[in-house]
């Protein structure tokens, strides 16, 4: 090993390095910010001369590569690792506290309730969702709490980040939403329910919840006329209670 | 069934500090941590994006057609699993993929061909003027503008260390051997020609 570590960022942005030498750099890079700087810019770099190059793919690969992750089970977020736990103690409590609520609500999933709704339109701002959603999911102190659908259909979740003071809905096995109408998000403190965006349900849902969720207690979900309702109008079909 | 719209606990809560996110318009951070949380809508879409730049890097290092799709199937899958593991934080999403295929690309030809590439460095090193075949052979259709620019503002000797250890995927001390210098050289080039390359495309991650 060179007795200079430091003129190693080039050698170890380019893989020149072999693997002994490589995990031993990395090492250093723990222990020296000025270099893990370096390499960070200088993978930017190499990243750079690696894009330029592109080349097209057979059209059968993606099948390939669909079929191999769907056999490979994923890392879970570092960051939300504590949380799960907490996410599991609050999901089976929320299932005792609204198990009848819950049967209640696999009724109204298909009964047609009809009022008078505000089209809600494009109440939150349109931002970008999508940055959003990623700060979410991403954040340090992001927490996950699970509950379950009613008829066992599939699942509901919420990933809430204090931090962010945002929260994102997931549903997965959420059947479509009755004609004429949807899914309608509600974000509970104690002010009451406030909306929090449609979901049109049919499948597997991932949807930021509009407007902060400071002091959310719970997030749930109604079933709604079609363009949503200032308030609802119908017993929720799931309740995600959310630890403070 | 009376449903809980009201506040349970009237305790006060801390304020919650609003986090400012600089992603712009980069959309594959965003995909990324959809992945990580098993979105395969959202795997399928990282994949329309980025799977060219992987193919291409890949087969230009590992060569044979045939191993290019099994790594780059490889670095798909690997990515899929790790996506929970990428940390925007130090660094862009770009480079982190590419890193992740480069590396991947650089274990196959290590592993499978490392012994035939002992041979064939030792045969060159005989022959004489090795660099010029290597250097030929590694850089052949590598006919991008903005790549040979890029590469134009490196001198030709930083041009050599870095065609041959990224796209040729050969290590400091293969390097070495092949152009017949120190390798603590060869380290030097490769770092100082990678600072100008940042420099030269204003990178500051």
């Amino acid at each position: 090993m060179s007795a200079d570590p430091h003129t190693l960022t080039g050698a170890y942005a380019v893989d020149a390095l072999s693997d002994t030498e490589r995990l031993a750099f990395e090492r250093h890079l723990d222990a020296c910010p000025a270099c893990a700087q370096e390499a960070r810019e200088l993978s930017e770099a190499t990243a750079w001369l690696g894009t330029a190059a592109p080349a097209r793919p057979p059209a059968d690969l993606w099948e390939r590569v669909r079929t191999g992750a769907a056999a490979t089970s994923q890392l879970p977020p570092a960051a939300a690792r504590p949380g799960q736990r907490r996410a599991g103690r609050a999901g089976a409590r929320g299932g005792r506290r609204f198990a009848a609520l819950l049967a209640a609500a696999a009724v109204l999933l298909v009964a047609a309730v009809s009022l008078v709704a505000l089209d809600l339109g494009r109440a939150g701002r349109p931002g970008r969702p999508v940055d959003l959603v990623a700060a979410v999911l991403r954040a340090p102190d992001a927490r996950r709490v699970v509950a379950a659908l009613p008829d066992g259909t599939g699942q509901a979740a919420v990933v809430v980040s204090r931090g962010e003071g945002r929260a994102v809905f997931e549903a997965s096995g959420l059947p479509p939403a009755p004609a004429a109408r949807t899914y309608q998000l509600w974000v509970v403190d104690r002010a009451g329910p406030r909306p929090a965006g449609l979901v049109d349900g049919g499948g597997r849902v991932t949807r930021l919840l509009e407007g902060r969720v400071d002091g959310t207690e719970q997030v749930a979900m109604t079933v709604e006329r079609r363009g949503g309702a200032a308030r609802p109008t119908s017993e929720p079909v799931v309740v995600v209670d959310l630890d403070p | 069934v009376a449903l809980t719209w009201t506040r349970r606990d009237p305790s006060p809560r801390p304020v919650a500090t609003p986090t400012a996110r600089g992603d712009g318009d980069d959309p594959l951070p965003g995909l990324l941590a959809q992945v990580a949380h098993g979105d395969e809508d959202a795997f399928a879409e990282l994949y329309r994006r980025v799977a060219g730049a992987v193919f291409g890097l890949v087969g230009r290092v590992v060569r044979d057609p045939a191993q290019a799709e099994e790594v780059t199937q490889e670095v798909f899958v690997e990515l899929w699993r790790t996506a929970a593991r990428f940390d925007p934080a130090r660094g862009t999403a770009r480079a982190w993929i590419m890193t992740c295929a480069h590396r991947r690309a650089v274990d196959r030809v290590r592993s499978a061909e490392r012994a035939a590439r002992r041979d064939d460095l030792a045969g060159r090193r005989d022959q004489g003027r090795p660099y010029d075949e290597v250097a030929e052979q590694v850089e052949a259709g590598l006919e991008r503008e903005h790549v040979r620019r890029g590469l134009d503002v490196l001198t030709e000797l930083q041009r050599e260390a870095v065609v041959l250890a990224y796209y040729g995927g050969y290590t400091h001390r293969e390097i070495s051997e092949l152009l017949g210098v120190p390798s603590g050289t060869v380290k030097t080039r490769l770092r100082d020609g990678l600072i100008r390359l940042r420099d030269h495309m204003g990178v500051h991650a």
